[in-house]
């Protein structure tokens, strides 16, 4: 647990970035991002003297190399937030293994891009780090094993990207790519519903989630702090719209004053093959089914 | 870099060129929506949003621009898209929008599709 971060001790001086080395288009790219917002740059080679450097100075945010493997970004991690609980770190990597991920976020990392990774998320998950001048990690990984992991992320626009992005870096090579997309996809819709209406972007609120892999499945639960909603009263959105008329809850909609909106709950629902409410409605979960293997041929 | 939107126009025809996403972060979808409303409020009935250099689009871009859709419909304008991404596109398909909003892959036929009278591209 850290101590809570305060704007009275943000720095006024102009913000550094510490890049550990990755080579070719990404340290460009990194490049071009900070120095477009003024950051100056501090540049090493590999992790060796991060901690003395870290040490010595307050660093506002560090990247690290794409070289390195994932353990030794956060043992690193582990010990600079020991000393800079406060210091966001994106861990960029090429190395890694399937419980890295928990690893990362269990430690407080600010972000986490394993190759192959989009350079535009990058750039923009950078933006991000550098326009939180005070920041708390909301997300706190309450257990985790690769099958099951549930975490609690705190009802705000930056945690639910930081945790989308964790999730797009699990790489599980039994899982289609394009598959897992629809599964992250959805599961945002419905945090970003969750964040939204359960606990109204508050940020002394918290969504509830558990993500869990089976053999022949994915499925992600979230349960909101709200006090849940029906679905069969629910003509603002499209999913309660009539089949024939889709977009009769944009009426609703502008009726009631609402901005427009409506279209997440359909979305999830075609991009995953179940997505079951409880009876509260607070509490949903996503299910994906997986091909099973092809059978041996006899 | 979140949205960035240009516009022209062509004939009695605005096309907005749409590069970045439009999702619910960074107010991207608001300031797609603010856009929109100015150009109505303005007198615009004809719209042509270029999708081909947004990369993304969530629920509330969708939104932003079924919205509009509707908006345009209700007053006698109409709304087309043009070359969405395959990523962008699968968001429209998946929701059966293309079924109701036409798409084009070309922007002289997608011109051309509101029946405008002129259709050279001002810079």
């Amino acid at each position: 647990m850290t101590t809570p971060c305060s704007s009275a001790v943000a720095p006024t001086t102009q913000n550094t970035a510490l890049l550990v080395a990755s080579g070719g288009d990404v340290d460009e790219l990194l490049t071009n991002v900070l120095a477009s917002e003024g950051w100056s740059i501090q540049r090493v080679a590999d992790n060796q003297h991060i901690l003395a450097l870290v040490r010595d100075k307050p660093f506002d945010l560090i990247v690290t190399g794409r070289q390195t493997r994932v353990a030794e970004d956060v043992e690193l991690l582990r010990k600079i937030r020991s000393a800079r609980p406060h210091v966001r770190l994106i861990i960029l990597t090429d190395r890694f293994t399937p419980g890295d991920v928990i690893s990362a976020m269990r430690e407080g990392a600010f972000s986490y891009f394993s190759a192959p990774f989009e350079p535009s998320e990058l750039a923009e998950m950078v933006r991000a780090a550098m326009a939180e001048p005070c920041w708390d990690d909301g997300i706190e990984v309450l257990s985790g094993t690769p099958e099951w992991v549930s975490l609690t992320a705190r009802c705000d626009l930056i945690t639910a990207d930081r945790l989308v992005q964790f999730l797009h870096g699990v790489r599980d090579p039994s899982i289609p790519e394009a598959e897992k997309d629809r599964v992250i996809f959805a599961f945002k819709e419905i945090l970003i519903n969750a964040m939204e209406h359960g606990g109204h972007f508050d940020s002394s609120q918290h969504v509830e989630i558990s993500f869990i892999r089976a053999r022949r499945a994915i499925a992600c639960r979230v349960k909101d702090p709200g006090k849940g909603f029906s679905l069969e009263e629910l003509r603002h959105a499209a999913a309660g719209s009539s089949p024939d008329d889709l977009f009769s809850h944009e009426r609703v909609r502008d009726e009631r004053g609402l901005r427009p909106g409506g279209f997440g709950i359909l979305l999830a629902k075609k991009l995953v093959d179940e997505l079951i409410y409880n009876e509260m409605g607070n509490e949903v979960v996503l299910v994906k089914y997986l091909d099973p293997p092809e059978s041996p041929t006899t | 870099m979140g949205l960035q939107i240009s516009i022209r126009e062509s004939g009695d025809v605005t096309i907005l060129d749409l590069r970045g996403r439009s999702t619910i972060n960074d107010g991207e979808s608001e300031l797609l929506s603010s856009h929109l409303q100015k150009l109505i409020a303005n007198g615009a009935r004809k719209l042509l949003l270029n999708l081909e250099d947004l990369t993304q689009v969530d629920s509330s871009g969708i939104s932003i621009i079924v919205g509009t859709y509707v908006s345009l419909c209700s007053q006698g304008g109409d709304l087309r898209l043009l070359r969405p991404c395959a990523r962008v596109l699968e968001v429209f398909r998946v929701l059966h929008l293309l079924e109701i909003i036409p798409k084009f892959e070309d922007e002289t036929q997608a011109l051309a599709s509101f029946g405008t009278r002129g259709s050279s591209a001002t810079p």
